[in-house]
């Protein structure tokens, strides 16, 4: 079961009836975004990616922009955008993009754009059981679509664009459909959400999810300074404290209050401040209940929703109790950087070294969407990357991605997702590394890969003389990629 | 070259003292009724490790039982795995008597049982074992209802090393292919050439009509080992090695002219294991086994079956205790160095790759049901265990030494919360890797046994090496509380060893 984004992909025809009349107002906001993206190339890093066109919705906000989500923008190559009344199309650029919020906003250069324009207010959260109205450019025809539903349920949940992502997310029982993403959903006129996701039919029905007001605000405010700095980030693991003996034996009154760290990512803000088996009472003096919730403007909502509010550099204080002591501890916040290698990322390039014939490439969720592996290996080491701090040892798990075929490497069948342990005996914690132990002059490069193989040995001689020889008849246009960017 | 002679001259004896042993007749003078087959049926009930106090239902099998030694039947091992109850069968008569293992070796996947009814096979005479080659026609028995013996011919395509059903050795194996008939529910059966036994069947693919015998060879050396007052089977070198025929890896380990088509690379030597007592190191590059040089591929020259793997040479050729003269190349100079072979009980293993015949280990303490790692214990995932299984523990199990370098011993699991009163919040936890109990270090189950005696101010306190990292049970209560938990559940102990009565 999985949710998929909600874009319209490709050009789909899809002959349809009549359709509900679309209310005056939201003419003069809603906007249709038209995509050519780029799809980095992970299977053979050097090739540019394949270009795919795209459709998906926007609205406008203060201050002349659209607002629309990241998954509508991701990976442009080119972007134009349209609205009611006006034919002609305008170049669109991207601002600020929050992939692991899927929100992005664009500019116009061509100001023509906004004239009778009108922004959305935004509202709040919307009550369960209240109707809201869902517009956008979804799937069935060229005009704008309204479909209408009650507001399900609200929760704390994946965002599948980014895959390693949880915030706040309504669910609605309105269609929300491929082009409906980034649109808007709106209550008495004021703009509630931002459709972004659904299951397909045959998973579900009548489940749509809209990115909640909070949620987008933060976002809007994030950007204020001019960047994005992403959602913050803890970094650690807590356990709820509902066993009356593990409470006893802490020392804690039978009050349903508390919760018990776990694991504190030494990667993580939190790092030095936090302890494995701290209890946690309040989070900025919100009292903890004893499942992780707290009690935020009325609602009960998970403790890391006060973190989600938060920006880089705000400061979060814990009641905590070590040892029985109680104490008050600081935390600043920022982000934990290991999270995106597990994460779906956009806008980067493959980052990639070929070295006699040899590819090497980092591990992460790219990599192994390109190149599925049941390696026992490289599961664990992308599994649990995170849960048992391999990155302490390794910020970069560099893998044999592939072996192209030449006399030089003729026996290295064998290499075919090693994860490389040493160059020379040299220990390799980064591609760069990598790159910079093989390009140093040695007689033989000496290869070790994790685990118990037998070594890569490749001449010096040999890689030079296959170099040209590999490059050409392989197509390889550079031999290696170590920047993320473009 | 002398060596390789006596070799030669040794193993020509060992098929002589076959034939001594074996009535002189050929397949076509096999009478019907006084054939030396019976069929066994076996009975098997395996213990259900996600329940460890229990067994799973039972099941009934059929295989054709070869003679091999006076009142000794030879069956595979899979055959009577965890068996309840075993009874022979006469071919002709359809006698029946029940019968009892004598010795068993699941790695070599071979069973020697005896009737309990003691002149139960006295009129039959024992068959002998003979050696058969690439493009040999042999004979595959399997029994009609009426105890007339049904005859297919089977051609063999290879002989091979190939991994054994325990999937922790690998031995020779004969390749055949056949078009065998459906009986019996079983093809556990004798391949017999000339009136003599050339294996018994272990796999057939009814599809591919492919067919694995366990050959002459690996029986020979089970029943010499089974001999033994105690049972050691077959030793092994405690090495993995690589092939080394890239160029550039040979000149990189200062191999020459005169190493030329030799040498492995040893990648792995296993604690504790033969290779290590000898010196072994990853790295080295084994050059020679008791004279033999090795070649490329790790294969050597036998005299009876040509090129095949040096694991023959150690695990079958040799017994437990014999001494392999062992050339190395490391540091690019050459070395001697001799093996003693040993031979490692699997229970020994940190992960015992199996646990047949024995009920599994568990100690429940409040609820939290704590068992050992095995093989045995990932195979209840199915045949997809290695990917279905949760990949922390098949990982554990197969990198152990990487992860957990040596002297780390048995890894013990919380594997499932019985929910109670006690547990309230830990449904959930399973699959968590126990590091300590009140603050011991926790090295197999009768560290947990010796620990709870241990309680700190009247807590438990169990630590994992993942989250939730620990939690806490109070001893009073759990004591208190132990008899209703037993009941409710319908357990026969809280642990086993000790309120169970271990083994058959």
């Amino acid at each position: 079961m999985t949710l998929s984004a909600a874009l319209l992909l490709g050009a789909v025809f899809w002959p349809s009836p009549g359709r509900a009349a679309v209310p005056e107002g939201i003419h003069q906001s809603l906007v249709r975004i038209e995509l050519t993206a780029q799809e980095p190339n992970y299977k053979v890093p050097w090739n540019p990616g394949s270009v795919a066109q795209a459709s998906g919705s926007g609205f406008v906000v203060a201050g002349d922009q659209i607002l629309t989500n990241a998954h509508v923008v991701s990976n442009a190559r080119f972007l134009s955008v349209t609205r009611e009344g006006d034919p002609k199309r305008y170049v669109a650029a991207v601002k600020f993009v929050a992939h692991d919020s899927d929100l992005a906003i664009l500019q116009v250069a061509d100001a023509e754009f906004f004239k009778n324009t009108v922004a959305l207010e935004l509202g709040d959260i919307p009550t369960i059981e209240s109707t809201v109205s869902v517009y956008g450019y979804p799937i069935g025809g060229e005009r704008p679509s309204v479909t209408r539903g009650v507001v399900s349920r609200i929760d704390f949940q994946n965002y599948s664009h980014s895959g390693m992502d949880a915030h706040l997310i309504i669910q609605i029982d309105a269609a929300i459909n491929p082009g409906n993403s980034g649109g808007p959903v709106l209550q008495d006129g004021k703009l509630v959400g931002v459709a972004f996701q659904g299951y397909s039919g045959d998973v579900a029905q009548n489940t749509g999810y809209m990115i909640p007001v909070p949620v987008v605000q933060r976002f809007l405010k994030d950007v204020e300074d001019g960047r994005y700095d992403r959602y913050m980030d803890l970094a650690i693991t807590t356990w709820p404290l509902q066993n009356p003996a593990q409470r006893r034996a802490l020392g804690l009154k039978d009050d349903d209050r508390g919760i018990m760290v776990s694991s504190v990512s030494t990667a993580g803000p939190a790092h030095g401040i936090l302890e494995e088996g701290d209890v946690l009472m309040a989070i900025n003096g919100l009292p903890i209940a004893s499942d992780g919730f707290v009690e935020i403007e009325g609602q009960r909502l998970q403790m890391t929703e006060v973190v989600e509010r938060l920006f880089k550099g705000d400061v979060i204080s814990f009641d905590l109790l070590r040892k029985n002591e109680p104490q008050k501890v600081k935390v600043t916040l920022d982000r934990a950087w290991p999270y995106l290698m597990q994460a779906n990322r956009y806008e980067v390039e493959p980052r990639y070294v070929v070295f006699g014939g040899l590819v090497f490439q980092p591990l992460s969720r790219d990599f192994l969407e390109a190149n599925p592996t049941e390696d026992l290996r490289v599961r664990y080491f992308y599994d649990f990357y995170i849960a048992d701090e391999l990155y302490k040892e390794r910020p970069e798990v560099v893998v044999v991605s592939s072996i192209l075929a030449d006399p030089l490497n003729s026996y290295l069948d064998f290499a075919q997702f090693g994860i490389v342990d040493k160059v020379n005996g040299v220990k390799i914690q980064t591609l760069q590394q990598f790159y910079d132990e093989v390009h140093k002059k040695a007689e033989d490069y000496v290869i070790d890969l994790l685990g118990n193989a037998r070594p890569i040995v490749l001449e010096r001689q040999a890689v030079e003389g296959a170099r040209e020889r590999i490059k050409s008849r392989y197509n390889i246009t550079r031999e290696a990629n170590l920047e993320d960017k473009r | 070259m002398t060596r390789a002679l006596l070799f030669l001259l040794s193993v020509l004896t060992g098929l002589a003292s076959f034939g001594a042993q074996a009535a002189p007749t050929s397949a076509d003078r096999v009478g019907e009724t006084n054939a030396p087959v019976v069929r066994v049926n076996v009975t098997n009930q395996p213990y259900d490790f996600f329940r460890p106090w229990s067994k799973k239902p039972p099941t009934s099998k059929r295989g054709l039982g070869i003679l091999i030694r006076p009142d000794r039947i030879l069956v595979t091992a899979q055959l009577v795995a965890d068996a309840t109850y075993l009874e022979f069968e006469r071919a002709g008569s359809g006698e029946k008597t029940a019968a009892v293992v004598d010795v068993v070796d699941y790695e070599a996947n071979l069973a020697l049982l005896k009737p309990v009814q003691p002149d139960f096979l006295h009129d039959l005479q024992p068959i002998g074992l003979t050696l058969a080659k690439v493009g040999d026609s042999v004979t595959i028995w399997q029994l009609e209802p009426t105890g007339a013996i049904l005859k297919t011919s089977a051609l063999l395509t290879t002989v091979e090393i190939t991994t054994y059903p325990s999937d922790n050795i690998a031995l020779l194996v004969y390749r055949m292919t056949s078009s065998l008939q459906y009986r019996d529910g079983s093809f556990v059966l004798p391949a017999i050439k000339d009136g003599k036994l050339v294996g018994m069947l272990m796999r057939y693919d009814p599809r591919s009509q492919n067919l694995d015998v366990i050959p002459a060879p690996v029986i020979e050396h089970f029943l010499k080992a089974a001999e033994g007052a105690t049972y050691k089977g077959f030793p092994r070198a405690g090495i993995q090695f690589s092939p080394m025929r890239d160029p550039q890896l040979r000149r990189h380990a200062g191999l020459g002219e005169d190493e030329k088509d030799q040498g492995v690379y040893i990648t792995e030597v296993s604690e504790d294991g033969s290779g290590e007592k000898a010196g072994l190191e990853p790295g080295d590059v084994l050059l020679s086994v008791d004279g033999i040089p090795v070649d490329q591929d790790g294969n050597y020259p036998d005299p009876d079956f040509g090129k095949v793997s040096i694991a023959h040479l150690v695990t079958t050729r040799h017994q437990t205790g014999d001494v392999l003269k062992t050339g190395i190349m490391r540091d690019k100079q050459r070395q001697m160095l001799d093996v003693a072979l040993l031979y490692r009980p699997p229970a020994m293993e940190n992960v015992p790759p199996y646990v047949i015949d024995t009920p599994p280990d568990y100690y429940i303490l409040g609820g939290l049901v704590l068992q050992e790692l095995t093989g045995q214990y990932l195979r209840e995932w199915g045949n997809e265990w290695q990917n279905q299984a949760p990949q922390r523990l098949v990982y554990y199990a197969r990198y152990f030494d990487e992860v957990f370098g040596e002297g780390r011993g048995k890894l013990v699991l919380l594997s499932q919360v019985l929910p109670s009163s006690d547990t309230i919040g830990y449904e959930q936890l399973r699959y968590l890797l126990v590091t300590k109990i009140n603050d011991r270090e926790i090295h197999g189950l009768g560290d947990v046994a010796a620990a709870v005696k241990h309680p700190i101010d009247g807590f438990h306190k169990i630590e994992f090496s993942d989250d939730p990292k620990v939690i806490y049970l109070d001893a009073k209560e759990i004591e208190a509380n132990a008899p209703t938990l037993q009941k409710n559940y319908g357990l026969p102990g809280l642990r086993s060893g000790l309120d169970v009565p271990a083994g058959r």
